[in-house]
């Protein structure tokens, strides 16, 4: 090391896969040793954030146990034992195996699995280019408890997310008279984003309402708790609305401007009344009952605000409802007592709540991934946006504020644009893939930036039938992970800190995470390892440059203009203001251009409604099912996923995992705090300590994610998850993995019991 | 008037996160945690009180109060611990014969004795830190923007008007040590 008193300070970002606080990080440098590293900087003074395991960052680049150099498995597959080798070597035995795999099968039997990429984004994008210069597969992790609430947003919003719906102005810091947390926990999971603004918006007098099941830290700053069962929302949902629409307290202006609310749906069929159904020369203009003339008319701008969202009609022989009329008769069935009854929340808070949304002129709705990890969680979104929707609280979030930033995809989407690009599977129909070669055989497989093991659904489903079936595996990481065990070929990745990339949060900024060291021993960045197999391959012109070429890829488009490499590398930017009077139509990317609460496409499916459809496996009613309790995986503010899992600073404050269960279910068991405890169910046995805790309400027990396998005394967080496909998921977009609907019992552990 | 600087921890917007316990152990290079987060009336960190689901989940980080009147300084036999003029209560490594006869002096529990170095470890008010205009770490690493820093004896300070505008108070005023670190209570619920 260079002897130097000098310190050099770097300002970088943390893209930890909390990705959405993306905390700005000043680096202090001595020598070519990081020393310290404290909160940056943002252009409003405010922003400025870290959370603790941004603050123990150094532990995980300094950790002793990094993967130093590549490594070429000798042992079995599981044990750990692997040699060391060259990155020569380990391009040439990666390309010959490639080779060798694709004459056999084709190139779409190999296939890259990425992980989330935090806040990152080149070393995602150079993933997706290898992957379309070969079309290979790129499986997508979106699954792996993310793709339930894309699902929902798609059908009722026709967007990936809800969120600019939903909060984008909550995010510009408009602090609504009444918030509504529904199934997420900022407090652990969003600390600086979401939670902060939270307490800055009570401070101002919002109040805070939080629908959860679990009591979490977000819950304690809450005004009114609603506990209720896990997936259960959607019932939850239609209790609300239930009473709403018995108080007529629903925005029909809004219900007939914004929504399919107004639009006929033939009795006979459930499709939605069109043009030609009518003999109307526009064959697929959608048809409203205009009150005025009481005839049906097709939809024009200037007779949405005499349509009837209400009533039975006749037209042309055809018996016809307007969309909001088939939400309302559906919400009949759930009146506040059996809402209450499914859900778990009292009737009388459901009836309050409900009151409140329908009474209040400014509500916001914030939510995240949490509840939408159950069989129906797509339902569970598109419920908790209808009440959102007939209550009026939907915005154009971008109507002040700064733009959103457009990030430009397609360099890596699509390489070479006039050739097809890489072939896509889910990463739960992955599994049937390499098991049963359905819908393609997938023979190789390269793990990026996932703990695949660890963290996906079914352990020993993946140990005993999913890797016996892979030729190859190739996993980048820092550390001998319980899924890296399994790796043929192990290559050593950086920790941010040692590479570059654009990072495009947290909103309303954009960042540079700049690289603060080089490289620790023979670690590379994944756009470096990609760019190194590249060359070999015959696609080494498309990495040429490196991190910086990639990401003046991303930042190379007329949305980022002014933003660059140089300019900053200062600091975070601001994204661009709207010019002063700006304004962002509601506009929605769903088949109708309206808010769809009836989604004409899922009508064969009977889920054309936010239908309740009760958990696939979590039991809710006492005695119904053959385990007993919900098993639930909440988040841990000590670790990103099962990042931080190995970091010591951490581990002093939180040594082990925990089953926390509640006072009821612990006493029937004859459980005490500390005790060791075994959760099981007929796919595995998982032990650990427990914790009786009153934050889950009877019949729940909650293991934060995240743990490695090895630290537990048997089993883990996913030896007891499923792979049940969702078929309507699969349908929409890609199927979810149901972390949060899964069943279980718990029992004091008896040494090798069973 | 001489500055007297303290700390003003707000309950109401304390997240339990504890980056404030890992930021002060980072910057000071501590062996103990020199503040640390208590979850009120429960034995179990981080377990709410009440029963599903009326309950309550509030924390209360704990350092060194910088009393104004501290017993730890008068008890040390070494003059160890010295009470700054402007406030901090700070120790010296190396006048510190680990004695540990300010460990029972303290009403507060917050000095660490560390057996390794035979010495006591405590929250020196972060003064590397404030003595070149900057504020305590744990203050810009708290996540909750909870903690507040400045001159309790400048009515205008942030400290100063948190501690009039809000039920504020200090830990064991029965011990006539005068903290220099106060809270604001949680604020009630409004309930639907
Ligand atoms: S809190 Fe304890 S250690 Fe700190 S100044 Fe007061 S008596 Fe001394
Ligand atoms: S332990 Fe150290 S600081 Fe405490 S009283 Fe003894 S000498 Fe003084
Ligand atoms: S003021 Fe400084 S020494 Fe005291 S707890 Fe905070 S960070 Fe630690
Ligand atoms: S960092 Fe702030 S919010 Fe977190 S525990 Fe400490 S005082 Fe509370």
């Amino acid at each position: 090391m260079k002897e130097t008193n000098e310190i050099k300070l770097v300002r970088t970002a943390c893209p930890a896969h909390c990705g959405i606080d993306a905390c700005g990080i000043l680096a202090h440098v001595k020598g070519d040793r990081i020393i310290k590293l404290e909160p940056a900087e943002f252009p409003n003074k405010v922003d400025r954030r870290i959370c603790l395991r941004g603050l123990s960052s150094l532990d995980i680049t300094y950790h002793p146990d990094r993967l130093k150099y590549p490594m070429k498995r000798i042992g079995e597959r599981g044990e750990g034992k692997f040699e060391r080798i060259s990155w020569d070597e380990a391009y040439e035995i990666i390309a010959e195996k490639f080779k060798e795999i694709s004459d056999k099968y084709g190139w779409r039997s190999i296939g890259w699995v990425l992980g989330g990429p935090g806040a990152g984004t080149t070393k995602f994008g150079a993933y997706l280019r290898i992957a379309s210069l070969t079309q290979s597969t790129r499986v997508s992790a979106w699954g792996y408890g993310d793709a339930g609430l894309p699902c929902g947003s798609r059908v009722i919003f026709g967007s990936q997310f809800p969120y600019m719906y939903l909060f984008g102005k909550f995010w510009q810091r408009n602090w609504p008279e009444l918030l509504v947390v529904w199934g997420a926990n900022p407090g652990e999971s969003m600390p600086l984003q979401t939670m902060r603004k939270i307490m800055d918006a009570k401070e101002n007098g919002t109040q805070i309402v939080v629908i959860d099941t679990r009591f979490t830290v977000t819950a304690s700053k809450a005004d009114e708790f609603l506990g209720l069962k896990p997936g259960t929302d959607s019932a939850l949902a239609l209790g609300l609305m239930n009473v709403i629409f018995q108080n007529e307290l629903h925005n029909i202006e809004f219900i007939r401007e914004h929504t399919n609310g107004p639009y006929l749906v033939r009795s006979d069929n459930g499709k939605i009344l069109r043009g030609k159904d009518i003999g109307d020369k526009k064959a697929d203009s959608y048809i409203i009952w205009e009150e005025s003339s009481n005839s049906p008319k097709p939809v024009r701008r200037k007779n949405l605000q005499s349509a009837s969202i209400t009533g039975t009609y006749n037209v042309n022989g055809i018996e016809c409802k307007p969309v909001f009329q088939l939400l309302k008769d559906l919400t009949q069935q759930y009146p506040p007592e059996k809402a209450a009854e499914i859900t778990g929340v009292e009737a009388n808070l459901i009836i309050k709540l409900a009151k409140k949304l329908g009474n209040t002129k400014n509500v916001t709705f914030f939510t995240y991934m949490g509840f939408t990890r159950t069989c129906h969680g797509d339902i569970s979104l598109r419920g908790l946006c209808s009440v959102a929707s007939v209550t009026g609280h939907v915005a154009t979030s971008f109507s002040s504020g700064y733009l959103p930033a457009v990030l430009n995809w397609d360099p890596f989407l699509k390489a070479v644009p006039d050739r097809p690009s890489f072939h896509r599977l889910g990463i739960l129909n992955l599994y049937e893939a390499v098991i049963s070669g359905k819908p393609y055989p997938i023979k190789a497989l390269w793990f990026a930036f996932i703990n695949f093991l660890n963290q996906c659904v079914d352990c020993n489903k993946i140990i005993k039938e999913f890797y016996p079936k892979l030729e190859f595996i190739v996993q980048t990481e820092l550390f001998m992970t319980p899924s890296a065990r399994y790796a043929d070929l192990l290559l050593p990745v950086c920790s941010f800190l040692e590479f570059s990339d654009f990072v495009s949060h947290p909103y309303p900024y954009v960042q540079l995470q700049q690289k603060v060291i080089e490289p620790l021993y023979e670690s590379k960045s994944d756009v470096n390892i990609v760019a190194g197999l590249a060359e070999k391959l015959g696609y080494g012109d498309y990495f040429k440059g490196g991190e910086e070429a990639m990401i003046d890829m991303i930042t190379d488009h007329s949305s980022l203009e002014g933003y660059n490499r140089e300019t900053l590398g200062k600091g975070a930017m601001l994204l661009r203001a709207l010019p002063e009077g700006g304004n962002f139509p509601l506009n929605f990317r769903t088949p109708s251009r309206k808010i769809e609460l009836y989604a004409e496409q899922l009508v064969e499916d009977g889920q054309e409604l936010p239908v309740y459809l009760p958990p696939i496996e979590a039991p809710i009613t006492p005695g119904e099912k053959k385990y007993p309790l919900t098993f639930i995986q909440g988040h841990s503010r000590f670790r990103t996923h099962s990042m931080f899992s190995n970091v010591k600073s951490l581990l002093e404050l939180n040594p082990e995992p925990i089953v926390e269960i509640n006072s009821i279910d612990a006493k029937a068991r004859n459980i005490s705090d500390n005790d060791m405890v075994t959760v099981f169910n007929d796919r595995a046995r998982t032990t650990l300590k427990a914790r009786i805790s009153d934050s889950v309400g009877p019949g729940v027990v909650n293991i934060t994610e995240g743990w490695w396998i090895e630290q537990f005394k048997e089993g883990s967080v996913n030896h007891l998850t499923h792979d049940i496909i969702n078929p309507v998921q699969n349908k929409i977009y890609e199927p979810n993995m149901h972390m949060n609907d899964v069943a279980v019992d718990i029992m004091k552990y008896k040494e090798g019991g069973k | 008037m001489n500055k007297r600087f303290g700390l003003v921890i707000d309950q109401e917007r304390c997240i339990g996160c504890e980056a404030c316990t890992v930021a002060c152990k980072i910057e000071n290079n501590s062996i103990g945690h020199w503040i640390q987060v208590e979850t009120q009336k429960v034995p179990q960190k981080d377990t709410p009180s009440g029963q599903y689901p009326d309950l309550k989940l509030e924390w209360l980080p704990r350092l060194c109060n910088h009393c104004a009147n501290p017993p730890c300084v008068d008890a040390c036999p070494n003059e160890a611990l010295v009470k700054r003029e402007d406030g901090p209560v700070i120790y010296d490594q190396e006048k510190c014969d680990g004695c540990q006869v300010c460990v029972g002096a303290c009403p507060y529990n917050v000095i660490l004795y560390i057996q390794e170095k035979n010495t006591i470890e405590k929250c020196n008010l972060c003064v590397h830190r404030i003595d070149k205009g900057l504020e305590p770490f744990c203050v810009i690493c708290c996540e909750g923007q909870a903690i507040y820093f400045g001159d309790l004896n400048d009515p205008n300070s942030v400290v100063s008007q948190k501690i009039a505008s809000r039920e504020a108070f200090q830990l064991k005023p029965e011990a006539g040590t005068n903290p220099s670190v106060y809270y604001c209570p949680p604020k009630p619920r409004r309930r639907l």
